[in-house]
């Protein structure tokens, strides 16, 4: 009777074991929403041992940290994540996605088919649990640096304006401008470039 | 020079860094606490079962919608999870029996400068990372019980297992 106890003991231990998939540490590098691989981390031992780092640079690619610290690589696979992990993902906030409303050429005033994206960002706002529009300005080259800070939040603040005009709660609303630093179209300094002058809302 | 290869080559620069920064960082965190920012580094987005956050010695029930401030510690019990995205779209998730401390959050919605320090000590966490690490990527740790990560522009798991042994 003792016998058949402790092999079911050690059965169950087995099984729990077998169960536990994870040694102590495991850190899986994912694709990116396109499906290659998103970038690289690089996995190193606290204190720094020499030689201890393990970079992870194609999708799946995998480290554990055997139960004496040291970095075994390995590779994972799309099922395999899945099986572990899909109540995780499941649970992932919703990708931040854009908006953009243009300037007509020359002038501060927004183009005709603003209206209708505004609309839009408000519409797919209501559908997000906390959702926010982050609202971000954006200029041309011309002017200084300085200067182009100040005009995009002005940029930001007048479409925030226009979005609580249309029923968006301000508290769902923050503003910030970019200033030059991130065109759409590169330019060399002082070039004016209407498509540039935009402003982007940020649903997330 | 492929982009990869500038890439890898960048990690392993960034790597000597990285480890010259954990006293100093560890440093940092004590002062940021102190100093006991309350401004808003993130929101909850999803979230299941049980889940709280310690703030300055309290445990605070999570819920939807609900500002994270520098130094929280997300709580997930053996049924829970939570999903967050913080200021610079760094999208974090908790799995179930986690816990997740984001011990340094800064983030300049100008410049995208910014650094972001989180340790996993138990659980699991998936993460896409944001605006910072694609400015500075040596700007982001995630640390686990024995292993600190650098990243740079990615996604991906950390997975704890069961109980520390």
């Amino acid at each position: 009777m003792r016998r058949l106890v402790l092999t079911v003991l050690a059965a169950l231990a087995t099984l729990v074991t077998g169960c536990a998939q994870v040694p102590t540490e495991r850190i899986v590098l994912l694709p990116g929403p396109d499906g290659r691989s998103s970038g690289a981390v690089l996995v190193q031992r606290k204190g720094g041992a020499e030689g201890a780092d393990l970079l992870l640079a194609t999708a799946y690619a995998q480290a554990d940290v055997a139960r004496d610290g040291r970095l075994l690589p390995s590779t994972s696979d799309a099922a395999t994540v899945q099986r572990d992990y899909a109540a995780l993902m499941a649970l992932q906030p919703a990708r931040p996605r854009s908006f953009v409303v243009n300037f007509s050429s020359n002038s501060n005033t927004l183009t005709p088919d603003t209206v209708p994206v505004l609309a839009s960002a408000g519409a797919a706002l209501v559908g997000l649990k906390a959702g926010e529009l982050i609202v971000i300005g954006h200029t041309d080259r011309v002017g200084t640096v300085e200067a182009n800070d100040r005009l995009s939040l002005q940029r930001a603040e007048q479409v925030r304006d226009l979005l609580i005009a249309a029923g968006v709660p301000a508290t769902a609303i923050q503003v910030s401008g970019r200033g030059e630093r991130e065109p759409l179209v590169q330019t060399a300094d002082e070039v004016a470039e209407a498509r540039n002058r935009r402003v982007e809302i940020k649903l997330r | 020079m492929t982009a990869l290869t500038r890439t890898l080559l960048a990690l392993a620069l960034a790597a000597p860094a990285l480890l010259a920064q954990a006293p100093a960082a560890a440093q940092a965190d004590t002062a940021s606490a102190s100093a006991a920012s309350t401004a808003t580094i993130g929101r909850i987005k999803s979230l299941t079962g049980g889940v709280s956050i310690d703030r300055a010695g309290q445990a605070l029930p999570a819920l939807i919608g609900m500002a994270l401030q520098q130094g929280d510690r997300l709580r997930t019990g053996p049924d829970g999870g939570v999903g967050i995205t913080l200021a610079d779209d760094s999208l974090l998730t908790a799995g179930p029996s986690s816990q997740l401390l984001i011990s340094r959050f800064a983030f300049n919605p100008t410049t995208y400068d910014g650094a972001l320090d989180a340790t996993l000590s138990r659980g699991s966490l998936h993460v896409v990372s944001g605006l910072i690490a694609r400015k500075k990527p040596e700007a982001i740790s995630f640390k686990a019980r024995t292993v600190v990560l650098g990243v740079r522009g990615t996604e991906f798991i950390i997975d704890l297992g069961a109980e520390p042994p």
